[in-house]
């Protein structure tokens, strides 16, 4: 490997297909990073749809891969990281085939990492959070499949010390709006509406916040959403606007509350450094503020890395990182052997 | 068979019941309105049949399955079809290689959206699960 080795990202597990190629030296350079997103079809559909998405990723892949490669060829990276799961096995195996092809020809290194861990590395993809970037981290990764609390020892070396038991935060986003009326993806569009509204309005559960555990449990907003819209949802006028941004207010405080809440009890339990929040929901505003603020008053000494907001949707600069992480420990796989693992755990 | 379900230990007696109906094959199809309880009633029959395992809304990864520890079913595979729109896209999924295992049970939530792969299926079983207005409690009818 040169001295600033250039990692070839591929990333294809779930919406989108991504490419990019970063460059890593005493700075980050991301060379390039094309991210072919599928979101206009999954409007029309209401949700992801795997057919279409393996389909477009086959010939989407071939083309960012052509674009991202240039006239150097083969001579545009020095490694490969491919997304090998979690994820649809079908969805997966695009981009791994791909990479596993580029690595047989070009007889370069290739790595396969965990979607995960690429969201982790999206925090890292930021110049003033390598900085403050100092182990034990912990970091919340929160996304419409995915609430985790990871505890990072070292590059490489993670524990989940709590997950939801049930619904995903960002899928508990989607459903509330979807029982109020709120079209796909749910999530903007209550932090859209939440921010005309009274968060005190309706009392929504806080569900296991005072449990101990660092667990977490969204399924039942869906319950307490659905009996509190149920006198509203045949009116139509504007006492019924305003009840349907005050409810967004509340189910947004509610999910951010739980979030930050077990955020800072692990944060200190562990004594970590700094918390990551990452993930597709870090795209909140709210969640974004609320943390850092939380962060300010009750553990002034740890740093707050969000990822940008460039790195927050699947992207792929984020799995050249966590490839280059992994590669710096010597890891490398056989390309023979890579295969999608569609239950991986970080 | 019905079940009304008022506290959560009663989604345990319906899973249960439904366990005793099971046998490798069995397409367990759960329908029900956004939060009825459909995963919940999952996780109990994930109990019933022995698993260790503690069944997460399947939504966004659409297919899971669990080692259960039951005499006759050792696996429990749970498929969401919440977002899949059209019947090709269960293509992906490998619900037949599943099935294909001698010893599998599949429980399917929103199988509305995938109707017309379910009518060429035999041993479905048709369960719905409706919550009463206003109230936390959920009634059960399975047919
Ligand atoms: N009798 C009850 N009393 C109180 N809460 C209940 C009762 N029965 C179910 N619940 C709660 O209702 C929620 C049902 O959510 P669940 O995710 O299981 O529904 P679902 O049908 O799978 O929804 P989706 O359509 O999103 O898949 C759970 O939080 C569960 O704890
Ligand atoms: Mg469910």
């Amino acid at each position: 490997m040169p001295a600033n080795p250039r990692i070839l990202g591929i990333e294809t597990s779930c919406d989108e297909t991504a490419i990019a190629i970063l460059e890593v030296g005493k700075t980050l350079k991301i060379v390039k990073n094309l991210v072919s997103s599928q979101i206009p079809i999954h409007q029309k559909y209401g949700g992801v749809v795997p057919e279409v998405a393996a389909r477009t990723h086959v010939a989407e892949s071939v083309s960012l891969i052509t674009e991202a490669l240039g006239k150097k060829g083969m001579d545009a990276f020095d490694a490969i990281a491919v997304t090998s799961g979690p994820g649809l096995a079908t969805a997966l195996r695009v981009g791994i085939e791909s990479a596993r092809v580029l690595a047989m020809l070009s007889g370069k290194k290739i790595v396969g990492v965990n979607h995960l861990e690429g969201h982790l590395a999206s925090a890292w993809l930021n110049a003033s959070n390598r900085k403050k970037w100092k182990f034990p981290l912990l970091a919340l990764i929160v996304s419409g499949g995915h609430t985790e609390l990871v505890l990072m020892k070292d590059f490489c070396k993670y524990k989940i010390v709590g997950q939801t038991r049930d619904d995903a935060a960002g899928e508990a986003f989607d459903k509330t709006a979807k029982l109020v009326g709120l079209p796909y993806p749910g999530g903007p569009q209550i932090a859209k509406l939440a921010s005309l509204g009274n968060p005190d309005a309706f009392p929504l559960p806080r569900p296991m916040m005072n449990d101990g555990s660092f667990d977490f449990s969204f399924s039942g907003l869906k319950t307490a959403v659905r009996i509190a819209w149920e006198p509203w949802s045949k009116m139509e006028d504007a006492r019924a606007e305003q009840a349907k941004r005050d409810l967004a207010a509340s189910v947004q405080t509610a999910i951010v509350d739980v979030l930050v809440e077990k955020t800072m009890r692990a944060a200190e339990k562990y004594k970590v450094n700094g918390v990551l929040v990452v993930g597709g929901v870090s795209a909140n505003a709210s969640l974004r503020e609320r943390m850092e603020k939380a962060i300010k008053e009750r553990l002034p000494k740890l740093a707050f890395l969000p990822s940008d907001r460039a790195y927050i949707t699947d992207n792929a600069a984020m799995i050249a990182a966590a490839g280059y992480w992994r590669i710096k420990k010597g890891e490398k796989h056989d390309w023979r052997k890579l295969d999608a693992r569609p239950e991986w755990n970080i | 068979m019905n079940f009304i379900v008022a506290r959560m230990e009663d989604w345990d007696l319906a899973a249960k019941a439904v366990a005793d109906r099971l046998s490798p094959g069995s397409i367990l199809a759960l329908s029900g309105p956004l939060g009825a309880g459909k995963t919940t009633f999952v996780q109990a029959l994930a109990r019933a049949l022995g698993s260790k395992d503690k069944p997460r809304s399947p939504t966004f990864s659409l297919v899971r399955a669990y080692k259960t520890a039951h005499s006759a079913i050792k696996q429990l595979v749970h498929v969401d079809a919440y977002r899949i729109e059209s019947e090709q896209d269960i293509l992906p999924l490998g619900l037949e290689e599943y099935l294909e295992d001698p010893a599998t049970v599949m429980a399917i939530e929103w199988p509305e959206q995938i109707s017309a792969w379910l009518a060429g299926q035999t041993h479905v079983i048709r369960m719905q699960i409706e919550p009463d207005k206003g109230s936390d409690v959920r009634r059960i009818r399975i047919a």
